[in-house]
């Protein structure tokens, strides 16, 4: 297909606002502006059928519609930036690389919601990204799309680069605006949405990065055009952080519904040389393993969910034969329990007594019946807690217990690995 | 006063821009940070005066963010990214490498105070991994080769400005 | 609609329906059938977070539990709390809690009223899972697990056993508005501290303590002293403050061990201040005075009860006989019960004919003119705590509110955090409200009139005014001096343009609250700048129960409801005529301030004081001192020795309030009874007990048994009766010229220190661990143009006195206006004001040496 987001990514100094815009960008900003009410807008959006890229899949232009129009209070933006899931690189490269494209799908929003406020949260790690966007904001307002009445429409939009400081949970909406408040990132309970009541208990709209991004193209070349790349639910393109034992990780553009084989042989060059297929995470660290025998599964939500997991984040890991599972399972549960924010019970203390369960099992400490109790204890965690990040550690736990029980038990028995992970550094 | 007066403006020019001058915490610790090298209780007090915003407000803030660290480092902070992603294209060996190459341990820092060595959590370079990132400056697809000029590079620099 | 006016919502929870307002929580509903949903975190008073997860119940529809306390009911819910997935997630919850938790109950001062232990055993938890070793956090230098580290002057905290509730940190800030607690770290690691390096000591940090579920947060007054099941409880009123705090004692046969809040939503909500939690202490003291003491040649010397109360009787008699009853007057302290109060003025103007009694033991003679309608309505004013929570615009005037009114002070800032309400605050010092506060104008001491004089002017300059018409106001601004804005702004020192801000502020208020305290009361100027009040508030519409000169002690109102003072409305005066079957004297009583003075001259021989200390407290130390030293014959009834008890011919031990049944009226009026924790300490005897075995021996009982000086005291302050604001009326106001103090160029004010009240606080150890000594404290801008330096020694010189203190810094302070605590008894304060040279200091920086 023909990229869209990546299609100047290769491009030298693209960040550049001249060269976004003597590369068409820009264009879609002056349309909307001109010939959009909000209302419209909205309904555009929603017919896109874009859906929210952070990992999610929420429909973008239905989240814009719950903002209540009769508030009286002020309404934000809030551009998702906090890219931290485990195996996920792509909103940095589009940050670096397309800033312009970034912040013009940006102000599209805040108009779609009639915020004047637009708030880029990205994660403090991400100096150089920032360091992008943050340029990137100057020159639009030096050329008016930013600032006092965009474009002589009456539009006004004040944008702020926000880092973070160091902490996954800010990814989680509500930790984000926690944390954009100068609170400490703590998720918060759901009702009152943050559609309603949001950033300084205002109405407020969370994006992730790619798919604000999407939004310029949707209006420049229309919905028609947009709902020919992908499926009927999941439409358009996205982009693929592919990593792990493959020979040419990277950040991949590719159309929903493209198989999961393509992405890995084709684009990737296929599993490291010489090894062979163990098993696939699809969407980020939290996502259920896919085994080999999927690897056929077309990338979009509908049939990510139906194999057994989720298209999340659309970051591919891939696991070549080398990995002791059990090892696998102490990673993602070790980085779970390091993020957990502390605030409701199950996560705090739930993650803390997984990390312990399976660390010990690989360190040749496990006992009789331990995977039955970090079974149940999943049970305990998943669904009680106030937001996704218990389910997130829970979710690739069960899922690797279920697939390789045998390298648990013989972890147990044994006191050692089944399968001794190797990976050498050169 | 630890922060001097470039950081301050730094930070009451941002303040402005919120709705909420507490916003500006995280901010406030990042300029900060950068000034500092690394963030405590003194620090604190002179953020919390600057953004008029209580003490506890600061302190509680500052010790939730991982990225802050919480007492002096060498010159170089350098994270290591343990993950998954990275520990699949040799993390785990790639620390022992820079273990044995610069003598210390994991959160030990170079006796001529240059490096401090810790392992973090995914710092977003998954798809060029291993990686590792030296305090604002990220290094990917990583290799021996590469980590010794690396290293090679930030002693040459420092030594460069006299230390 | 229910009777409230609010939407009724119809649900269903364990195959039970229900109705409630809408906006309830599901939690709530199930209490309110008494189905009780286990929780940590959640707590009736504070924003629900839906931390700790306990309280998940199944809702029909929902795809996944939900917390209970965070979801409003909808109509047509059907809510199970009873489910196997609900009782396996509440047992994952507990299962959770306890990984790490030590099972220290047998050492644990919660034990016994443990929410942990309470639901784990509810819900069946006998076994653990839990193979680990039991700690949450090593710490990598000193490789121990958290352990009991002292957190403020009273609080240990105990963090293995925290559940991270929250709760804590959430009262501390949502509800105190302080910020000396805090979460930390993340995570497993979570921590709860404070800031790092300060101590957690706000007035109301005990209120963490007990909200604690567990025993994470437990305080030195309880800790270790007693189980709770081998304590008895009484219903109690704090003795302190008028506010009326509402408390719980905790005693054992020999003790009292503890004050718990007793949740009363009419005044404090379930909060209490650590002077009411701690203040109990002095009632255990081994200091009490036990045996009464009489003067012989010159030395008071032990002596019996009997020939104390004998001698009281013959020379009372001897008094009466030579010169009249009027020469003998009466003072009551500010925590009798008013049931003592009662039988006191009974006492008096019934038995010894005299008209002289008074409960203002801190009144100053007025400087100018006599006591006015408008400070005695103010004072009155049917002010309603509860009621201010609705407030939009407050005006908070001369009252360090935090210490005159800690729990008005918390609805203070619930009005604004809930309500959103403007408040304005107007004092000679900045004060802790500074942080809710719209503006905070500072006015020069001592000129409270010219401020309101400024405001009136302001609403009459910018028609402001409601109710009245132009020609009106124009006359209105005739009875003002100085007679402009400009003038009254320039003595003041308030820029105009403030004034005229807050004026239109307050003009806008839709449910406007004028309320002032201590620093008015205070005043040699107090009527007049009532007047002002007064006229302020007619002006700008306030109703009548929202402008108001708040009481200060625990029973000033019960004390005048039953009459202890020389002036009697009509109507009271004609109750007690009744209720005694007899005429009251017809002579003019004195007051406070006329009485000392009465005693320096010929007119007053002898004084009864019962649980007051004037010869410390008095703002007019020398004068008070030689009145004391004159007198023919001086009784003080008291549990201390105190600078007043020196002074007496005779000593009577007196019962603590706790020692009896009682009751207290509140600054709002409210009558709230308590009762008897402890049988008296042996030796001393109740107020009661003094006045009725004091009238037998006077051959005169006062014919009144326990219940029926109940009853009769009840109906007496029923039958209380006031007059409305008069909202026609206008009364002169003026600012007095301001003196030159000449060589005395700082203004010392002297009142409590925020964790003491009065001169008894100074025997609870606890309040004492936070301020256990008398200071001077000043603004750090005054103390750096004096080059003084934090804690330095400093002479304090005023025309009558001289005193040296120690120095300390505070951000309260702006200017050239210092402070001294008046709680002490080491240091007599009182002697460097008078009525003469106000409260006039200069200040010297005393050598290292």
């Amino acid at each position: 297909m023909e990229k869209v987001l990546f299609k100047y990514v290769e491009e030298p100094q693209q960040y550049l606002i001249d060269n976004y815009i003597k590369n068409g960008g820009y264009q879609a900003l002056p349309k909307v502006l001109k010939d959009f009410t909000p209302d419209e807008l909205i309904e555009e959006v929603k017919k896109s059928g874009v859906r929210g890229r952070g990992g999610a899949g929420f429909p973008a232009g239905l989240k814009w519609s719950f903002v209540p129009k009769t508030d009286v209070k002020p309404k934000y933006l809030c551009c998702n930036a906090d890219e931290s899931e485990p195996g996920t690189c792509k909103d940095r490269v589009l940050m670096e690389c397309d800033p312009h494209m970034v912040i013009e799908g940006c102000i599209i929003a805040a108009f779609a919601i009639q915020a004047h406020h637009a708030f880029i949260y990205i994660r403090g790690e991400f100096a150089y990204p920032a360091f992008r966007m943050e340029e990137a904001v100057n020159e639009a307002y030096g050329k008016g799309y930013l600032g006092k009445n965009i474009l002589g429409s009456g539009f006004d939009l004040d944008m702020i680069v926000h880092t973070g400081g160091g902490a996954y949970i800010c990814g989680e909406e509500t930790a984000l605006l926690s944390s954009l408040e100068g609170d400490r990132g703590m998720s918060r309970i759901r009702p009152p949405f943050p559609a309603i009541e949001g950033l300084y208990s205002c109405p407020t709209v969370v994006n992730n990065v790619e798919t604000l991004a999407s939004i310029p193209h949707i209006i420049n070349r229309g919905v028609d055009w947009y709902r020919t790349y992908g499926t009927e639910k999941s439409a358009g393109s996205k982009i693929f952080s592919l990593s792990g034992n493959v020979n040419r990780p990277g950040n991949y553009e590719v159309e929903l519904g493209t198989p999961l084989s393509y992405v890995i042989n084709e684009l990737g060059g296929g599993i490291q040389t010489g090894h062979k297929l163990k098993a696939i995470i699809p969407g980020g660290s939290s996502t259920p393993l896919l085994m080999p025998d999927q690897i056929d599964t077309p990338l979009d939500y509908e049939a990510v969910a139906e194999a057994g997991s989720m298209l999340g984040s659309g970051a591919i890991i891939v696991i070549d034969e080398r990995a002791c599972m059990v090892w696998v399972a102490m990673k993602l549960i070790n980085f779970y329990q390091h993020e957990s924010c502390g605030k409701c019970t199950p996560c705090r203390e739930g993650t803390l007594w997984l990390k312990r369960l399976i660390n010990r099992i690989e360190h040749g400490e496990g006992k009789k019946g331990d995977i039955e109790l970090i079974l149940d204890i999943c049970e305990n965690i998943m669904g009680r807690t106030i937001c996704p990040l218990g389910d997130a550690a829970v979710m690739p736990t069960e899922s690797i217990i279920k697939h390789f029980r045998d390298e648990f038990e013989y972890h147990i028995e044994h006191k050692k690995c089944k399968v001794k992970t190797d990976y050498a550094f050169e | 006063m630890i922060l001097n007066d470039a950081t301050i403006k730094e930070i009451t020019t941002r303040m402005e821009r919120y709705p909420s001058r507490k916003s500006a915490i995280l901010p406030a610790l990042t300029y900060a940070y950068r000034q500092v090298g690394h963030l405590d209780a003194p620090v604190y007090k002179e953020l919390s005066k600057i953004i008029d915003i209580p003490y506890v407000e600061i302190a509680e803030a500052a010790s939730f963010y991982t990225m802050f660290p919480k007492k002096e480092v060498g010159r170089y902070l350098i994270q290591v990214c343990h993950n998954i992603s990275c520990s699949l294209r040799g993390a785990d060996n790639m620390l022992i490498y820079m273990q044995e190459k610069l003598g210390i341990k994991m959160g030990e820092t170079t006796p001529d105070n240059l490096f401090t060595l810790i392992s973090v959590e995914c710092l977003g370079g998954c798809s060029a991994a291993p990686m590792m990132q030296v305090n604002q400056t990220f290094y990917e697809d990583l290799t021996r080769e590469k980590i010794d000029k690396i290293l090679a590079d930030l002693s040459a620099e420092a030594e460069k400005d006299g230390k | 609609m229910s009777d409230n006016g609010k939407e009724q919502i119809t649900l269903t929870i364990d195959g039970r329906e229900v109705t409630v307002d809408k906006g309830t929580t599901v939690l709530e509903a199930a209490r309110s059938i008494g189905i009780d949903i286990p929780y940590f975190c959640w707590h009736p008073k504070l924003d629900s977070v839906g931390a700790c997860r306990m309280c998940l119940v199944a809702i029909e529809k929902f795809p996944k539990p939900v917390v209970s306390c965070a979801t409003d009911v909808m109509p047509g819910m059907v809510v199970r709390t009873d489910t196997d997935e609900i009782v396996k997630a509440r047992r994952g919850v507990l299962e959770f809690l306890l990984l790490n938790h030590p099972l220290d109950c047998p050492t644990c001062d919660k034990g016994g009223e443990c929410d942990l232990q309470d639901n784990v055993f509810s819900n069946g938890i006998d076994t653990s899972r839990q193979t680990f070793l039991r700690n949450r956090v090593i710490d990598e230098e000193t490789k121990t697990t958290f352990d009991d580290k002292r957190i403020g002057p009273e609080i240990i905290r105990n963090m293995n056993r925290c559940v991270t509730c929250f709760k804590c940190v959430r009262f501390n800030k949502e509800i105190a508005g302080e910020f000396d607690l805090g979460v930390y770290q993340r995570g497993s690691s979570t921590v709860i501290d404070t800031p790092p390096g300060e101590p957690i000591d706000n007035l109301y940090s005990g209120n963490v303590v007990e909200i604690c579920p567990v025993g994470a947060l437990t305080n030195t007054d309880w800790r270790y002293k007693v189980r709770v099941w081998k304590t008895k409880q009484a219903d109690s009123i704090s003795s302190y403050d008028a506010d009326g705090q509402n408390i719980k004692l905790y005693y054992d046969h020999r003790l009292i061990h503890r004050a718990m809040s007793r949740p009363n939503d009419d005044v404090d909500e379930g909060w209490i201040c650590n002077i009411a939690r701690y203040g109990y202490q002095y009632i255990n003291s081994l200091d009490r005075i036990t045996k009464p003491l009489i003067k012989k040649e010159g030395q008071q010397v032990e002596a019996t009860w009997d020939e104390a109360i004998k001698l009281i009787a013959k020379r009372f008699k001897e008094i009466k006989d030579k010169k009249g009853s009027v020469c003998i007057a009466g003072l009551t302290g500010g925590n009798l019960s008013t049931e003592t109060n009662y039988l006191f003025n009974k006492f008096f103007r019934h038995n010894l004919h005299s008209n002289s009694v008074d409960y203002r033991l801190e009144n100053i003679d007025l400087k100018d003119g006599v006591e006015t309608a408008a400070y005695n309505c103010l004072s009155a004013a049917p002010f309603k705590i509860a009621d201010l929570e609705k407030a939009d615009t407050i005006l908070i005037f001369a009252s360090n509110f935090i210490k005159d009114h800690p729990i008005v002070n918390l609805r203070l800032r619930k009005a604004h955090r809930k309500n959103g309400a403007r408040v304005y605050t107007a004092n000679p010092v900045v004060t802790k409200s500074a942080d809710i506060s719209v503006d905070e104008l500072i006015y020069q001491p001592d000129t409270e009139a010219a401020f309101l004089i400024a405001l009136i002017h302001a609403v009459i300059d910018h028609k402001l005014y409601k109710n009245i018409d132009e020609s009106k106001a124009a006359e209105i601004k005739t009875v003002l001096k100085p007679a402009s804005l400009s003038e009254a702004a320039g003595i003041c020192g308030i820029d105009e343009a403030r004034i005229t801000e807050l004026a239109r502020a307050l003009a806008a208020g839709e449910n406007l609250y004028i309320l002032a305290g201590e620093y008015l009361k205070a005043s040699q100027h107090r009527h007049t700048i009532a007047n002002g009040l007064f006229n302020l508030a007619n002006l700008l519409g306030v109703d009548d129960d929202k402008a108001a000169i708040l009481a200060t002690h625990a029973n000033s109102i019960g004390a005048d409801r039953v009459g202890l003072r020389p002036n009697l409305s009509a109507s009271l005066a004609e109750t007690l005529a009744s209720k005694w079957e007899a005429e009251l004297p017809d002579s003019s009583g004195c007051s406070t301030s006329q009485i000392f003075k009465g005693a320096l001259g010929e007119e007053i021989d002898s004084i009864f004081i019962m649980g007051a200390n004037p010869a410390m407290r008095y703002p007019d130390g020398p004068f008070v001192n030689a009145a004391l030293d004159k007198l023919d014959f001086l009784v003080v009834a008291d549990l201390f020795e105190t600078a007043t008890t020196a002074k007496a011919d005779v000593v009577l031990p007196l019962a603590g309030w706790s020692e009896q049944s009682g009751s207290y009226v509140n600054l709002e009026g409210r009558y709230q009874p308590f009762s008897k924790a402890l049988p008296s300490k042996q030796g001393v005897k109740t107020g009661i007990e003094i006045i009725r075995s004091l009238a037998e021996a006077m051959e005169a009982p006062l014919g009144l048994d326990d219940k029926t000086l109940e009853t009769e005291t009840k109906e007496v302050v029923d039958s209380w009766k006031r007059e409305p604001r008069a909202v026609d009326t206008f009364y002169d106001v003026k600012q007095s010229g301001v003196i030159d103090h000449g060589d005395f160029p700082y203004r010392l004010l002297i009142g409590n220190d925020l964790h003491h009240y009065g001169y008894l606080s100074e025997h609870c150890p606890s309040l004492m661990r936070f301020t256990s000594d008398v200071y001077l404290e000043m603004s750090p801008n005054l103390a750096e143009k004096l080059k003084i330096a934090d804690g330095d020694l400093v002479r304090v010189e005023s025309s009558t006195g001289k005193l040296v203190l120690k120095v300390r810094f505070s951000e309260y302070f702006e200017g050239e206006v210092l402070f001294i605590p008046n709680n002490f008894s080491s240091v007599e304060v009182n002697h460097l004001v008078s009525r003469e040279g106000g409260g006039w200091v200069k200040i010297e920086k005393l050598d290292d040496k």
